[in-house]
């Protein structure tokens, strides 16, 4: 099977992740689209590995996963602490600072 | 003349340096109490730089090599950057004009009150801008000139920024990005030259002897000729990049209105005489009709506006927009005649400004008013005021006799030799000189007495010494203009011989060769 | 059971980035063993001897190691390389100098005492009353500086992505840390963190693109594997552009650069210093490397797209920046201006232009970081006066301040005899001969922008009467003192003398491959 078809799929999830933290307003939902980019390269990375007969592209996976894990920790953290000060979590609502 | 120096002294450098120590040293006499101690430093500095000038023109041979006193050492090999410091007769010329005004506006202005800041700090930026002014001079580097070039801006905004009238910061501040504008077009430019002397020769060079014997495109040669052009038109001004010129010389005390036209204005000439025509001549060729245009423009434009107005400052500003008209014009006709006239009309000009501005503000101190309508009958309480006023007023409109009719006269015979038209246009400035002369004259100095004028006083004697030699200056040369014409006769007609169009003049109607050489 | 083969590691030849993360390692567990009144100047002591040892070893793995991969091929040790390394620990130094600081501020330093707590609320009182300081910023400064190190060294795929997590983790903390408007601050790391890991993942998907197209995520693989390409290919470009994306993010070029302004005007000032400094140091090396190594070959279709964002960049930059009111902000402005000058290097994609980026990253980022070190010390009572109408008249207080920042101002702007001019005077040349003329004239334009900008400060400074609202320079202490001297010293000595730093970045601008 042509590997072609998993790295669309990738792309497509990639593309929603990206459409997602771009779009949506709420903190903890374009967050989860960032996890959601990082697993479309996950992905792509272990397809591309299959189809090249080499490990490369999984050891890449496992360090993503690890990644994302401390990025998740970094990243609630922070969200948390706006939460608390705010009581919010809408990106909207965080306007000291202007474009 | 013609006595050679010793060369182990690096004689372009010293002078460079003495008032630039002299401002250091200006500024750590920093408390209210030295404050005579620092004028007299100053003075005395100016006028050892004055002394260093003279000795430089007794040890300078006119029929000599073009450049001489080079003194050299690399600085940014990488670049293709020394520090060469040298004499030629126009650059002489111009120290000798620089070194003189500055020790008169350091004299002039003794008890001149400084409204804010220190007396300390305004003598140190006045000697820091001689000091830059005089390097501008005698660089023969072309990096170094550049850079020294900009470095003048500093000295010049702060002393138009902090010690000028009540819309300083406007005028300081038209004044610096017009500069700025001009200078990084220079630096493209310079930027342009840097990659073409690497192609040229395989290494990067900014020696401006080097540079001179380089060839380029035509294209090329065009493009870099607009970005030094545009920061010489600025600087020099020409019309339409002369508005600066009238804030800034209206907000400046007359001192830094002095150096400013009488000295910094000038390097942009000077820097079409030693680096458009030498550097660029086929370009220059090619674009001298659109720069004897501009001249024209100029000439009578500034003549028209200096008539209309009501501030003497101002006046003075324009008047001095007509005369840059003729020297740029002297500069761009390509004659021999021409060209000796305008670095003669240079210095005849520097001189006269300089007298029209600080006697003018001998006035306009007393009196609290730049404007014209303030003043009538000044002779009669100020005869001597008047009457030094009056002489520097005759060189302005070119009086036989006065240095200012040498230069004007020369540009003109230069002029009519290249083109009848020009030379004619040209002439009706002479008229319209006249014109906003005498009438400023007489509505200043005659007619009935003023209410406010009555308390005018006479100049103290150390103030008529300090203008003084301006006078005996403008006479002398008005009687001997070989003085100053045996310096600059071999130079410009060096720099004359590398420009194609310059050898041969020929009278005619429209005789403006340019455009596409074959 | 066959045996396995080890990997060769030079250890020494990675000895910087082992001590600056060993030590970050240990100062996490001084936090947990040192008794309070000793983790400050311990921690301090920790962070400051293992930068100054990690530069120290910068220059003896300079003098002393062959050039080539180390690390098993992760890392590569070239000129370029060890040179952004030097770079990165001398800003990083400088820039702890200036964040150790706790007498401008008569709270503390420029971090708050406690994060947790609530702004405005009982307890944050309670910790301001006790005088309590956080340490934690340490070790996280630590981590940081080790990932920059990575980061401009790394010579896959994998190791870029890690080394750039590594980096951008701690500063979504550090940036939210701030003392005072603590509430910005707070805003900043949300934002900071949100489009930092959006760049990440993008440069991660890129990265994941260039495997699948090379089937290695060796540089040199995959430089090789281009080489032997004959048609255009859709994966490689797309894999190029996201890569691009993702480093110009963190570089901070227009149109990818939004987040600057808010998150270097939100985080305390002296990490936007280091923000603006060394971190825009490690996204340059890393462009530069991943453009002439992995990419070098498809140098046709990448430049085009530098081109346009290099103008963008420069234009936007210093437009934007004449509106500013605050001088963060301002500042802000003028670093993506400045990446955009520093973009019309990487464009010029030769040795000339390498080097010319290095020695304008030298520049550019010694004077940003005495710039914010200014800011830092001038004040009024509720914290930084960052409006820019607060700073009318400061020359006649503070002279020596005014005078320092004006010479920072002029360098931006290029004013000859900083080292801002040879800078530009660099990076301008090397696009000339590289024939990007229209990038240089672009160039020129936003430069006579960026100057009326920096005069209107200097403007304000010495020429307009201060205001009653205007602020006081804090007297600092010799640490603050003596990050803003060195900042302003080498601007003015790179004016002067560049010859040496100029033969060294000549020296050093080759990657090895």
């Amino acid at each position: 099977m042509s590997p072609d078809a998993y790295l669309s799929l990738a792309s497509i999830l990639f593309a929603i992740g990206a459409a997602g933290v771009l779009l949506r307003r709420n903190a903890i939902i374009a967050f989860m689209s960032i996890e959601l980019m990082l697993n479309a390269a996950n992905l792509a990375f272990v397809t591309a590995a299959r189809a090249w007969g080499n490990l490369d592209g999984q050891v890449v996976a496992f360090f993503v996963m690890v990644v994302a894990a401390a990025e998740v920790v970094v990243g609630l953290a922070i969200i948390m602490t706006i939460f608390r000060s705010r009581q919010s979590t809408s990106v909207d609502e965080t306007s000291l600072l202007r474009w | 003349m013609a006595a050679s120096l010793p060369t182990a002294i690096p004689w372009t450098v010293l002078i460079v340096l003495v008032p630039l120590i002299g401002a250091v040293a200006v500024t750590f006499l920093r408390a209210p109490a030295q404050q005579r101690a620092a004028r007299w430093t100053a003075f005395g500095a100016s006028l050892l730089a004055l002394l260093l000038a003279v000795i430089l023109a007794i040890g300078f041979t006119p029929a000599g090599p073009g450049v001489q006193y080079l003194v050299s050492s690399p600085w940014l090999p990488a670049l293709g950057v020394s520090l060469s410091f040298g004499v030629t007769g126009i650059s002489l010329v111009m120290v000798l004009l620089t070194t003189v005004l500055a020790a008169t506006v350091i004299a002039a202005e003794w008890r001149m009150p400084v409204p804010r800041g220190t007396t300390q700090g305004y003598l140190a930026l006045l000697l820091s801008l001689e000091a830059l002014v005089l390097g501008v001079f005698l660089a023969r580097d072309l990096f170094v000139f550049y850079v020294l070039f900009e470095a003048m801006l500093l000295p010049v905004y702060f002393l138009i920024g902090r010690f000028g009238g009540s819309r300083r910061g406007f005028a300081a501040v038209k004044f610096l990005v017009y500069s700025l504008v001009g200078g990084l077009a220079m630096l493209a430019a310079l930027i342009g030259l840097f990659v073409e002397s690497k192609a040229a020769f395989g290494r990067p060079t900014f020696d401006m002897t080097a540079l001179a014997d380089m060839t380029m495109s035509t294209p090329t040669e065009r493009l870099i000729w607009w970005g030094f052009f545009l920061a010489f038109a600025i600087k020099a001004p020409l019309v339409p990049l002369h508005t600066w010129l009238p804030d800034a010389a209206a907000e400046s005390t007359p001192g830094t209105a002095t150096m400013l036209i009488g000295v910094l204005d000038k390097v942009g000439v000077f820097g079409m005489l030693v680096i458009l025509l030498p550097l660029l001549p086929n370009a220059s060729v090619f674009y001298a009709p659109m720069v004897v245009v501009l001249a024209l423009i100029g000439i009578l434009y500034g003549a028209v506006l200096a008539i209309g107005q009501g501030d003497m400052k101002r006046l003075f500003a324009y008047t001095s927009v007509s005369h840059f008209g003729f020297i740029v014009l002297g500069v761009f006709v390509f004659t021999g005649i021409a060209m000796n006239g305008a670095i003669f009309y240079m210095v005849a000009h520097g001189l006269s400004t300089a007298g029209l501005f600080l006697v003018a503000g001998y006035l306009m101190s007393q009196r609290g008013s730049a404007s014209i309508s303030a003043y009538g009958g000044v002779s009669q309480r100020a005869p001597l005021l008047a009457g030094l006023f009056l002489v520097m007023a005759l060189s302005t409109l070119a009086l036989p006799g006065l240095a200012g009719f040498i230069g004007e006269f020369l540009v003109l015979l230069g002029a009519f030799q290249r083109s009848v038209v020009v030379g004619v246009i040209a002439t009706t400035g002479i008229v319209l000189a006249a014109i906003y002369m005498l009438w400023l004259v007489q509505r200043v100095m005659v007619g009935p007495l003023q209410p406010g004028v009555d308390r005018v006083r006479e100049v103290t004697v150390w103030q008529a010494a300090a203008v003084g030699p301006l006078v005996a200056l403008l006479l002398l040369l008005g009687f001997f203009p070989q003085t100053v014409l045996s310096l600059v006769e071999p130079a410009a007609q060096t720099t004359l011989a590398g420009v194609p169009a310059g050898t041969a003049a020929t009278p005619s109607l429209f005789g403006l060769t340019g455009g596409e050489q074959p | 059971m066959t045996p396995i083969s080890v990997v060769d590691i030079d250890y020494v030849a990675l000895a910087p980035v082992i001590i600056v993360l060993v030590a970050a390692v240990i100062g996490v567990l001084l936090e947990a063993f040192l008794p309070e009144a000793a983790r400050r100047s311990g921690q301090l002591l920790l962070t400051g001897s293992a930068v100054a040892l990690a530069f120290l070893t910068v220059l003896i793995v300079a003098a002393s190691r062959p050039f080539g991969p180390i690390a098993g091929g992760s890392l590569m040790l070239d000129g370029p390389g060890l040179f952004l390394q030097g770079l990165i620990l001398l800003t990083s130094g400088t820039a702890i100098l200036i964040m150790a600081d706790r007498r401008v501020d008569p709270g503390g330093d420029a971090f708050a005492g406690r994060v947790s707590t609530l702004p405005g609320g009982e307890e944050e009182r309670e910790v301001s009353r006790r005088g309590l300081m956080q340490t934690e910023v340490w070790p996280l400064m630590l981590f940081c500086i080790g990932g920059l190190l990575l980061f401009v060294t790394s010579n896959d795929l994998l190791t870029l992505f890690i080394a750039l997590e590594i980096l951008s983790l701690p500063l979504y903390l550090l940036v939210g840390m701030a003392r005072r408007r603590r509430l910005l601050s707070q805003e900043a790391a949300l934002k900071y963190f949100l489009m930092g890991a959006l760049a990440s993942a993008i440069l991660l998907f890129g990265s994941a693109l260039a495997y699948a197209y090379a089937g290695t995520i060796e540089f040199a693989g995959i430089a090789e594997r281009i080489s032997e390409r004959t048609t255009a290919n859709t994966l490689v470009i797309a894999a190029v552009a996201l890569i691009l994306v993702g480093l110009l993010f963190k570089i901070g070029a227009v149109p990818f650069g939004q987040w600057v302004p808010d998150v270097y005007q939100g985080a305390p000032t002296p990490v936007t210093g280091f923000m603006a400094a060394a971190v825009k140091v490690a996204a340059v090396g890393a462009l530069l490397r991943v453009l002439y190594v992995p990419f070098g070959g498809m140098r046709w279709e990448w430049e085009p797209v530098l081109w346009i964002v290099a103008s963008l960049t420069m234009l936007i930059g210093s437009l934007v920046a004449l509106a500013q009111s605050d001088i963060k902000r301002m500042l802000a402005y003028s670093s993506i201006a400045n990446a955009g000058f520093i973009l019309i290097g990487v464009a010029a994609a030769d040795q000339v232009g390498l080097s010319s980026v290095l020695f304008y990253l030298l520049a550019y980022s010694v004077a940003t970081l005495a710039a914010f070190g200014i800011v830092t010390m001038v004040r009024v009572p509720t914290g930084e006066a960052t409006s820019l109408e607060q700073w009318a008249g400061i020359g006649r207080r503070s002279p020596l301040l005014a005078t320092a920042f004006s010479l920072i101002l002029l360098s931006f702007a290029g004013i000859p005899l900083t080292a801002g001019f040879i800078a530009k005077f660099g990076v301008f040349t090397a696009a000339i001969t590289a024939g990007a003329l229209p990038l240089v004239i672009v160039g020129i334009v936003a430069s006579a922008i960026a100057a009326a900008l920096y005069v209107r400060i200097i403007v304000r400074m010495y020429f307009t009467d201060p205001v009653s609202a205007s602020a006081g320079v804090a007297s600092p202490s010799p640490l603050t003192v003596a990050g803003v001297g060195l900042g302003v010293a080498l601007t003015v000595i790179l004016g002067v003398f560049p010859q040496p730093v100029l033969n060294l970045v000549e020296q050093t601008s080759i990657f090895v491959r």
